[in-house]
């Protein structure tokens, strides 16, 4: 009875469907946060608005890109994959031991095997109901040290580099194909939500996972589908991260769990669920790999990166928060 | 009593300076004027009634006066004196509590707990809870409204009348913040109560009075007149006039709040012209056992209405749940249309043609921000796809058209579910189950609760259609009233059992009492 009756509309109503100004600039926030920041960089340094640095920038992004693209989809849930970079860093020594035996289909085995990792998770948080922030952590622990184990904690050198050649090649000689690869990803997995049901079933997941429910949804199987997906997305992170590197290492992608997570929230997407979308995921990591890039050129040692991304992650949900949906705060 | 009887305890003998006074007050949310210049007077020791229907704005009145909302226009004077209130305590500091609509005490804490909670003050000292000191703190606050409960009884363990003692009892600690009589506001304190608790509480609302003022909310209006001095109207946010309770009648009161005439009981018996066809039952339940009920046999033609009434922690909900494969079962089996039905989840039941509407619309019922059309093909979603592709152009046309068929008010069919009234949000869920046209059985957990009268008959008018058109319908009503009026049969449950079927055909119904004696 709290909710006012629209049944009569006051003249000076709100058209629906016609968004508030504040909604609207956070809706754009990850796009007007770039823009910002790429006139920012190039005012501090003008040489930095040049094709070629554009095109690392991008390049370096990629990993990221589809590491976040991947537990949004989680986080849409509501609920969160801590594990993506020990999942990531585990599949990069995959890569590099299987890669002399399996040759040219180790890229699709990785990624089958990383998704069934993921699906895993999943199945552990759904069937044990343990929430999804412990099965990811223990799967982080894990993974990381079996990665360490498998690999004598060292860099395993991947000889053969005809399988990820491809991931280095440019399209149209300019855009990095890793990048490419990313966007296809980010695009394809939300065409696919929004022509189907799953778009719905997430959404309705995320924001009341007992509405859902009762509305006959097949909760239990979109959230094993998103730990699925991420899992499988951490894969192919995995095989970016060799084809840059021409190695795999035990905590080779250990560093971006944090810039992952903070491309989620600088995205836009809701920490609690139901709100977000992969695109936004796409330019929250352009940011933070903008940011990660432009340190060093504002004058900031990258030991400080650390501190940035913390700040990010709790300022930016700390701005998309909307507070009166979450009564308690756990 | 300890408290202050000083005062003079006749509420007809107006004081000086009202307790509470609202002037002119105005809130605006986006799309829509909550408030739109009420004027309000509560007089010292009196029960002043709030009657409207839902979205005069009698939530956002309450939420101004404890400091929740903060008003764009009017003023609020406490005694004679005007405040700004910006937050619940400041409200209580002059004196101003409410009890919840959702109770908002803590369940595995002690009564005693709960009533200081918050406000322990000499309950505790140097940061050490003293135990003795708290126990007789919240002992005086029990007496004060004369109640028995044990204060070191764990809150989960009482009733929810006596729960609700507990609400009264905390919410008038906030006397020892202010010299004067305190105003008390009870907002649909009687939703969650069953008859016989609703008693104890107008026993108690009629003791407060003798050093307080209140305001009482709620639904039902033969409620409010029976239990207030005064009743005040609010419409469209507007306050719309005001009557002694002594010489209103409930449809006038009902005339007042819609600004025409109506009948607030035009279902009671209203019958339902039904093909008599062959009655094989359409659902029948045998021997059903689960955590909180056992041996539950029940049987439902197509058609028919069957009405499970009990007190609280009869288990009727969980037979609910249950048969809609949400609640676990330990023995027992369910057929649908002949046909075993499975019970092992949502899903299953719902492929089945099973429809449940939960009690808890807002948290259970609907998502909030998604759209009128998402939330109404949530369940059914081949009804707007073509094999595994949503099709908007077919969606559109499907939930227009029941948008129409249901007289939905909404401005769109994209408009976020959350922004309409509960009636209209209500009819969203419903309509959930009959897009499709394969709903077979429908359980309807509490379908009115929080709604007005206008509301109301509407759900009632569609469930009676819905049964007219062969469903099969079980009802959880929110009164023993709506179960009698609404229910072609009724199922007594008590203690986890169905312990009486009273048979309720139209001509022929049962008194509220028949049903009473079965269920205690």
């Amino acid at each position: 009875m709290s909710a006012p009756a629209l049944t009569s509309p006051a003249p000076d109503a709100v058209v629906p469907g016609r968004p508030t100004v504040g909604q609207r600039l956070t809706a754009f926030m990850p796009v007007i946060a770039l823009v910002v920041l790429l006139a920012a960089l190039t005012i501090a340094d003008p040489g930095f608005l040049t094709l070629s640095s554009l095109t690392a920038a991008v390049r370096t992004s990629a990993p990221l890109v589809v590491l976040a693209a991947g537990a949004t989809l989680v986080v849409l849930c509501g609920g969160i994959d801590l594990s993506i970079a020990a999942l990531c860093s585990l599949a990069t020594v995959f890569f590099a031991l299987w890669l002399p035996d399996l040759g040219g289909i180790t890229t699709v085995a990785i990624i089958a095997a990383t998704g069934a990792i993921g699906a895993l998770q999943g199945v552990a948080h759904v069937l044990f109901r343990i929430p999804s922030f412990i099965v990811t952590l223990g799967g982080m622990s894990i993974f990381t040290a079996v990665a360490l184990v498998i690999s004598d904690a060292g860099p395993v050198r991947v000889v053969d580099r005809d399988a990820t050649n491809w991931l280095t090649l440019y399209v149209g000689g300019v855009v990095p194909m890793a990048f490419v690869v990313a966007l296809v990803l980010v695009a394809a997995v939300s065409l696919v939500l929004r022509l189907t049901p799953l778009d719905s079933w997430i959404r309705a997941t995320g924001y009341s996972e007992s509405a859902a429910r009762l509305a006959g949804a097949p909760v239990d199987r979109v959230k094993i589908a998103a730990f699925t997906v991420s899992g499988a997305c951490a894969g192919l992170a995995a095989v970016m991260l060799v084809s840059r590197n021409f190695s795999g290492s035990p905590t080779m992608a250990d560093n971006l769990l944090l810039p992952a997570v903070a491309a989620i929230v600088v995205g836009g997407t809701a920490i609690t669920g139901g709100h977000g979308s992969l695109w936004r995921s796409l330019a929250g990591a352009l940011v933070v790999t903008l940011l990660r890039v432009g340190l060093p050129i504002v004058g900031v040692p990258s030991a400080y990166e650390q501190i940035l991304y913390g700040a990010i992650i709790v300022a930016a949900v700390a701005l998309t928060l909307d507070r009166s949906k979450v009564l308690i705060i756990k | 009593m300890t408290t202050n009887l000083q005062t003079q305890p006749d509420p007809r003998v107006p004081a000086p300076a009202p307790a509470l006074e609202v002037r002119g007050l105005v809130k605006h949310y986006p799309g829509v004027k909550a408030l739109d210049g009420v004027d309000l007077v509560v007089r010292q020791h009196e029960v002043l009634g709030l009657a409207g229907e839902n979205g005069a704005g009698k939530s956002t009145l309450l939420k101004a006066l404890v400091g929740l909302v903060r008003p764009d226009g009017g003023e609020i004077w406490v005694r004679g004196e005007k405040v700004r209130l910006r937050s619940v305590v400041d409200a209580a500091d002059h004196g101003i509590g409410m009890v919840f609509q959702e109770q908002s005490l803590v369940p595995n804490l002690t009564a005693a707990e709960n009533i200081v909670l918050g406000s322990e003050g000499p309950g505790v000292r140097r940061g050490i809870y003293r135990w003795n000191t708290m126990r007789r703190l919240a002992q005086e606050q029990l007496d004060k409204i004369g109640s028995h409960i044990d204060p070191l009884a764990r809150t989960d363990t009482l009733s929810f009348a006596d729960r609700q003692m507990v609400e009264i009892a905390k919410v008038l600690r906030i006397e020892e913040r202010t010299s004067h009589p305190p105003v008390i506001i009870l907002d649909e304190p009687t939703s969650v109560l069953e008859s016989k608790e609703i008693e104890t509480l107008f026993t108690q609302v009629r003791r407060l009075r003798e050093f307080a003022s209140v305001v009482f909310v709620s639904h039902r209006l033969d409620e409010v007149l029976d239990v207030c001095d005064r009743v005040a109207v609010l419409r469209g946010g507007r306050s719309v006039g005001e009557v002694p309770s002594a010489d209103a009648a409930p449809a006038e009161l009902h005339r007042m709040m819609i600004g025409s005439t109506g009948s607030d009981d035009h279902y009671h018996g209203a019958v339902a012209e039904r093909p008599d066809e062959a009655r094989r039952p359409r659902l029948v339940v045998r021997g059903l056992s689960g955590k909180s009920f056992r041996d539950v046999d029940l049987d439902v033609h197509a058609g028919e209405i069957v009405g499970i009434v009990g007190v609280h922690g009869s288990g009727r909900e969980d037979v609910c749940r249950a048969l809609f494969g949400a609640e676990p079962t330990t023995a027992g089996e369910v057929v649908l249309d002949g046909e075993k039905l499975d019970l092992s989840g949502t899903r299953a039941a719902c492929a089945a043609g099973v429809g449940y509407v939960p009690a808890e619309r807002k948290t259970e019922g609907m998502v909030g921000p998604m759209s009128v059309a998402d939330n109404m093909t949530l369940t059914k979603q081949q009804s707007r796809c073509t094999g595994p592709l949503v099709r908007p152009r077919k969606q559109a046309t499907l939930v227009d058209r029941w948008i129409e068929r249901l007289s939905i008010r909404t401005p769109h069919r994209g408009t976020a579910i959350q922004r309409l009234s509960g009636g209209n949000q209500q009819k969203v869920v419903l309509a959930r189950w009959l897009v499709a046209g394969d709903v077979r059985l429908l359980l309807l957990d509490h379908p009115t609760r929080g709604l007005d009268i206008g509301a109301r008959s509407e759900v009632y008018r569609l469930m009676r259609e819905l049964a007219g058109s062969g469903v099969a319908t079980v009802l959880l009503a929110d009164s023993l009233e709506e179960a009698i009026g609404m229910s072609d049969r009724i199922i007594v449950m008590s203690d986890g059992r169905a312990t009486t079927e009273v048979a309720a055909p139209p001509g022929g119904k049962p008194t509220p009492l028949d049903l009473v004696k079965e269920m205690v």
